[in-house]
């Protein structure tokens, strides 16, 4: 392996965890150098399937390796006190984690507050950052082509417990739908517009129990020249693959984007799409889909020219403060 | 086993799962309903008398009622099955559901116990007591095609199994040489060709060459279009791994790009590469199933291209 390669470590060997240490081994500049993993059985299995690679109980074990970056891929509950570990016992100065930030705003602004004193390139996971489509319709509406935006739509729908009562408990322990499917419309109203607040939100447990199945939520710039309507759900029948569709209105059109395709309607007549073919969508590594190997190779590249990576925590720690606005603002509906 | 020298033109099973990697919204839009395993039968019935000779699909039970659907209509002894597994999706989804790998380890044992093989009962307890990845891997496919064969009668054809994109891509991003070893091992133990689906066709290639796996002795699937949707990382590298290999071996798949180019263009396209053994593609209507395949039998010579019967 190259000496200059950068040492990564990934925390949490589940789906995405696996996903990102797979991209980061193809990378020529990277070396997977350890894996933290709390599953007995998972940790047995990766010592066998990956027998040069250090896998670890508990992250402290990643002391004395010499890490340049780690990835936190673990449940929501723990990013928290995994990247305060990272930071305080100073096992890398560069760290990646899964969305959303935290569990919770404050949590998330005691992770700001240990960057500006442990310096180092942050940023989460906010995939659609990195799809070719969301792309292309953020490059138009900053190039004015629908003029000012006037109103915003997100609907996020995906059908993983749909009429499943059963994994009530699975559904909660993800952090809700909120946190999860939800996070990326919160991440995308910032991403696109700026600060907004919460006008008035209604949350849903459709399974039992206490999950979070079902949420609609209204925002507005603090001017109140754009307002948004935001529904997600993933108790939606037919979803096979989680989708979230953006819809915008400004002055002079209208945009809609979601992961395969682009259309832009103008008012004078004229219509464009743009599918994932015709916006060069080609990656070095082909794993989950390209937008995994964008974000990952950001990710390296900051860290290499020690530059801002975006999302920041900074940036995602608005999100986790927005989640808390709208379930302050929002009526239970069982 | 196939001849070598007959070309393959698969019914991709994509549209039975209500799956378009063009758009989603089209999938839900869909006003035939695919996914119902009479139509789908009736569908591959339909393009088997246009043309197509073949079957590939991942094994779900979906797929599995298609296979006995075309059992009593008695098209099943004219098809080459090339089944997939693992069925990503399904396992990502119940690893959702449940909570995580450990859980979904758990659903399979029981599956398994359920199953009654006892000796793959055996193997896999083995494997998941020592956390023995080979063991896990054998126990896994056996399940697999136990489950194909319990579906179909003894005289169907079933010519390879591929391993799943999602694994096969893992597996190479991993560097996991002894992984494609046990699985071309195995896979020929059964008397099948070990196949590989995978969205890296130009770094599979070299990486089968560093580790010295016959590359005669496979058939891989993957992308080829015109323009260039998925084939990683450029069409230019693709078309060299694929002007490279000893022998046709290639299934080409998401010909038609997720339905973004026209099949004659794609026909086209596909006519002038080499080393093109057959195609895959998906079909969701009457229309698609009459048309495609004689076309794309045309495009790979046509006299190489028969309707099995055996």
């Amino acid at each position: 392996m190259d000496t200059e390669a950068l040492r990564i470590a990934v925390v949490g060997l589940g789906k995405m965890g696996l996903l990102h240490a797979c991209i980061l081994n193809t990378m020529p500049n990277v070396q997977l150098t350890a894996a933290c993993e709390k599953s007995l059985f998972t940790r047995k299995l990766f010592k066998k399937i990956l027998p040069s690679v250090p896998i670890v109980e508990e992250v402290h074990g990643f002391s004395g390796l010499d890490l340049d970056a780690v990835y936190i891929t673990t449940p929501i509950s723990s990013h928290f006190s995994v990247a305060k570990t990272v930071y305080e016992d100073r096992l890398a100065r560069n760290l990646f984690i899964e969305k959303p930030l935290t569990s919770n705003y404050n949590e998330s602004k005691e992770l700001c507050d240990l960057v500006a004193n442990y310096g180092g390139v942050n940023m989460v996971g906010y995939l659609r950052r990195f799809m070719v489509t969301f792309m292309k319709a953020r490059e138009l509406l900053v190039q004015g082509v629908i003029g000012e935006p006037t109103s915003f739509a997100i609907n996020a729908f995906s059908s993983d417990f749909y009429g499943i009562r059963e994994h009530a408990k699975v559904a909660a322990s993800r952090g809700g739908v909120l946190k999860d499917l939800g996070s990326y419309t919160l991440d995308l109203a910032l991403w696109f517009f700026g600060n907004v607040q919460v006008n008035s939100a209604k949350i849903e447990s459709l399974n039992g129990g206490c999950s979070e199945d079902a949420v609609q939520y209204n925002v507005k710039q603090e001017s109140d020249s754009l307002r948004g309507t935001v529904s997600v759900s993933w108790c939606i029948e037919g979803y096979r693959m989680p989708e979230v569709v953006l819809s915008i209105k400004g002055s002079n059109g209208a945009i809609e984007v979601n992961d395969d395709k682009v259309s832009l309607n103008l008012n004078n007549g004229d219509k464009s799409t743009w599918y994932r073919h015709n916006l060069n969508d080609n990656i070095e590594f082909w794993l989950g889909g390209p937008e995994y190997y964008r974000e990952d190779a950001y990710f390296v590249k900051s860290i290499t020219n020690n530059s801002l990576a975006e999302p920041s925590f900074e940036t995602a720690s608005k999100v986790d403060l927005l989640i808390e606005m709208i379930q302050q603002k929002a009526e239970k509906h069982d | 086993m196939i001849d070598s020298n007959e070309k393959l033109l698969l019914v991709g099973d994509n549209p039975f799962h209500n799956i378009s990697h063009l758009s989603q919204e089209r999938a839900r839009a869909r006003i035939e309903d695919p996914t119902d395993p009479k139509y789908a039968a009736s569908l591959i019935e339909m393009a088997v008398e246009n043309g197509a000779n073949g079957f590939t699909f991942s094994v779900s039970e979906s797929t599995l009622s298609i296979l006995k659907e075309l059992g009593e209509r008695g098209i099943i002894e004219r098809l080459h099955l090339y089944p997939v597994v693992p069925y990503a999706f399904e396992y990502v989804r119940l690893a959702t559901q449940l909570g995580g790998l450990p859980a979904l380890a758990r659903k399979f044992g029981l599956e398994m116990v359920k199953s009654k093989n006892l000796s793959g009962i055996g193997l896999g307890l083995k494997g998941a007591l020592t956390a023995n990845p080979s063991s896990l891997i054998k126990t896994y496919l056996g399940y697999e095609i136990s489950r194909i064969k319990s579906s179909v009668n003894k005289r169907v054809c079933i010519d390879s199994v591929l391993l799943h994109q999602l694994i096969t891509d893992m597996a190479l991003a991993l560097d996991l040489d002894w992984l494609f070893d046990l699985y071309v091992n195995f896979i020929l133990s059964k008397k099948m060709i070990p196949g590989f689906n995978t969205g890296n066709f130009a770094f599979l290639v070299d990486k089968f060459v560093e580790w010295n796996i016959d590359l005669r002795k496979v058939i891989i699937a993957a992308p080829f279009n015109k323009v260039g949707f998925q084939m990683t990382p450029s069409v230019e590298e693709c078309e060299k791994a694929l002007s490279a290999l000893p022998e046709p071996v290639v299934i080409a798949i998401s010909i038609l790009a997720a339905g973004y180019i026209l099949p004659e263009e794609a026909a086209k396209y596909i006519e002038r590469l080499p080393n093109i053994r057959g195609i895959a593609v998906g079909i969701s209507k009457e229309k698609h199933a009459r048309e495609t395949f004689s076309l794309f039998k045309n495009a790979l010579g046509g006299s190489n291209i028969s309707s099995t019967e055996y």
